[in-house]
């Protein structure tokens, strides 16, 4: 389970966070001792950091200056300074990427995927039971016979595949069709959704993917 | 300044000088000297007299005339004691100390102003960045524990954060801060980050974001244009008919001027008495007046914002049938120098 830690001194949103993270299958962790931050850091060897700049004793972005001599451990910078100046000094500073509060869960949650997917070079295939998913050409094989997934057919089995025995909303699916440029409505996504459905029942698995009432869709 | 009016003003001079004349022709017959003697006095005088009165009127002209020309050239005319130099004479010493002691008392009124005013601002943004943080973790409250009002209780913080995005963009368009930053965007990057922050709404109300594949870059600040995007979609989002297909059409081409990026929806449009003044503060008009949440600064700020960073916006409608929205980002030819 990948680990996160959290750099922030709002007790709430600190609270709040771990609990989205927890619920999406990160393990969240809250940084406790701000005076001494950049050994706690190197003590807890996490696999990304959030990063406020407005946190006590040291800002944000000198931190960030002061890990990056010491360690490439992705780091997201999650601030209410929005401006572009703002961002663009967190990206020389060596920030991976910049979200400006308040911001929109699904999409925190979506630029932690690409972040982490990013340090993870090794997601060219990805294997579900004896099917064999090429996600750069969008090809389902099963070693007799391949099918051809569409944009977003392909859009929404990758992410369903990344998130195992978790319920994904549309919701969720939504931001990650419309984070890819393909800026679809409802219909479009039941439309897509049930032909990808189809399509898995061509190669055996037929209930695949199944829906939950109300809440969205799980990959069994 | 005009030679005339300037000796009329001297008419109390010439009225003794002509009593004085009486005086020395009474004295002069009194003790029989001859009237030739006068004559002679009367034309010497006559010609030193209007002698030094050309040379003070040049004199005081050049000043004058210097000063009358700068105030009316000078854009701001209370700078005009910098383009002038200090008078010779001793009239126009007095009255350009005057003018200084002016200037300085104006000038220390509006530094207190703008005092004021930074420190309001610095305000502000402290403010919205203090409110954000209760409005983050109210939003993954929302998302962590889902409930009855989930969609609602989301769309209405949406609201709430729109409100305090504008009252940031205000302050800082309004104040002569310099808080953006120019580079080259991707504008596709722009829409599709307006897009994911507004999907919600979009799908709430049923509108298609329809985007054509846009491959340009343009000079601009990216938060900046992203706000400027969302207030014209936020009021596509208001503006919708009830009719089944309504969308949002984006697309982007290059003209000889620059690039253009055109946003239509097929809303209610703007009626053509309406349509002038919609970048106007305040201004709501009869759409406005239809719906509650109108505060006629959207199009506002969004248009100070576009003066700031040199984009040209304009807006065409067609009452009932669609409202399209142009943003021109001019060619720098500098820059392309430069790259």
């Amino acid at each position: 389970m990948k680990r996160i830690l959290i750099i922030e001194d709002d007790p709430m949103i600190c609270h709040e966070l771990k609990l989205l993270l927890d619920d999406h299958g990160y393990e969240g962790i809250i940084l406790e001792d701000f005076e001494h931050a950049l050994d706690s850091i190197l003590k807890i060897r996490p696999d990304l950091i959030l990063l406020d700049i407005q946190i006590p004793y040291l800002d944000g972005e000198i931190l960030l200056q002061r890990l990056r001599a010491v360690s490439n451990i992705p780091v997201i910078m999650v601030t209410s300074k929005n401006t572009q100046l703002d961002e663009a000094l967190s990206i020389s500073y060596g920030a991976d990427d910049y979200i400006t509060k308040p911001y929109v869960p699904n999409i925190l949650l979506l630029r932690i995927g690409a972040v982490l997917k990013r340090m993870d070079v090794s997601t060219d295939k990805i294997f579900y039971k004896d099917l064999t998913f090429y996600c750069r050409k969008g090809i389902l094989a099963n070693g007799k016979e391949e099918i051809i997934l569409t944009k977003n057919e392909m859009i929404i089995f990758n992410y369903l595949l990344m998130h195992p025995s978790c319920i994904v909303s549309r919701d969720e699916l939504m931001t990650e069709l419309w984070n890819n440029d393909e800026f679809i409505n409802d219909n479009a996504l039941t439309v897509n959704i049930s032909r990808l459905r189809r399509k898995l029942k061509e190669v055996g698995y037929a209930d695949a993917i199944c829906t939950k009432k109300g809440q969205g869709y799980l990959l069994l | 300044m005009n030679f005339f009016l300037y000796l009329k003003d001297h008419l109390f001079f010439f009225l003794f000088r002509l009593l004085f004349f009486v005086l020395l022709f009474l004295l002069f017959f009194a003790f029989k000297v001859p009237f030739d003697c006068f004559i002679a006095i009367f034309i010497l005088c006559t010609f030193v007299d209007f002698f030094s009165f050309f040379y003070d009127y040049f004199r005081r002209r050049s000043f004058y005339k210097a000063l009358y020309l700068q105030v009316s050239k000078l854009d701001q005319a209370y700078l005009v004691l910098e383009m002038i130099s200090q008078p010779e004479f001793y009239e126009g010493k007095f009255l350009w100390q005057i003018l200084y002691d002016i200037n300085k008392s104006m000038r220390e009124n509006v530094l207190g102003y703008e005092r004021r005013m930074q420190s309001y601002q610095a305000y502000i943004e402290m403010w919205v960045h203090e409110v954000k943080i209760p409005l983050a973790t109210l939003t993954l409250m929302v998302k962590n524990h889902p409930g009855k009002f989930d969609k609602k209780v989301t769309s209405e913080l949406k609201r709430l954060e729109d409100y305090v995005d504008q009252v940031l963009y205000y302050a800082r368009c309004e104040n002569a801060s310099e808080d953006y930053l120019i580079q080259e965007v991707d504008l596709a990057k722009v829409i599709k980050n307006v897009g994911l922050k507004n999907m919600n709404d979009l799908l709430e109300s049923k509108i298609d974001y329809l985007v054509d594949p846009i491959s340009f870059h343009v000079l601009t600040d990216s938060k900046w244009l992203e706000f400027i995007l969302e207030q014209i979609i936020n009021n596509s989002i208001k503006y919708k008919r009830d009719i089944p297909n309504s969308y949002i059409h984006i697309t982007a081409f290059e003209e000889e001027n620059g690039i253009v990026l055109s946003i239509l929806d097929n809303g209610i449009g703007i009626k053509a008495s309406d349509i002038n003044q919609v970048f106007h503060k305040s201004f709501t008009g009869t759409n406005g007046r239809k719906v509650s949440k109108s505060t006629g600064m959207g199009l506002f700020i969004a248009k100070s914002m576009c003066e700031k960073l040199g984009h040209h916006i304009s807006i065409e409608s067609k009452d009932q049938e669609y409202t399209k929205v142009t943003i021109l980002f001019s060619r720098n030819q500098y820059y392309d120098v430069l790259k």
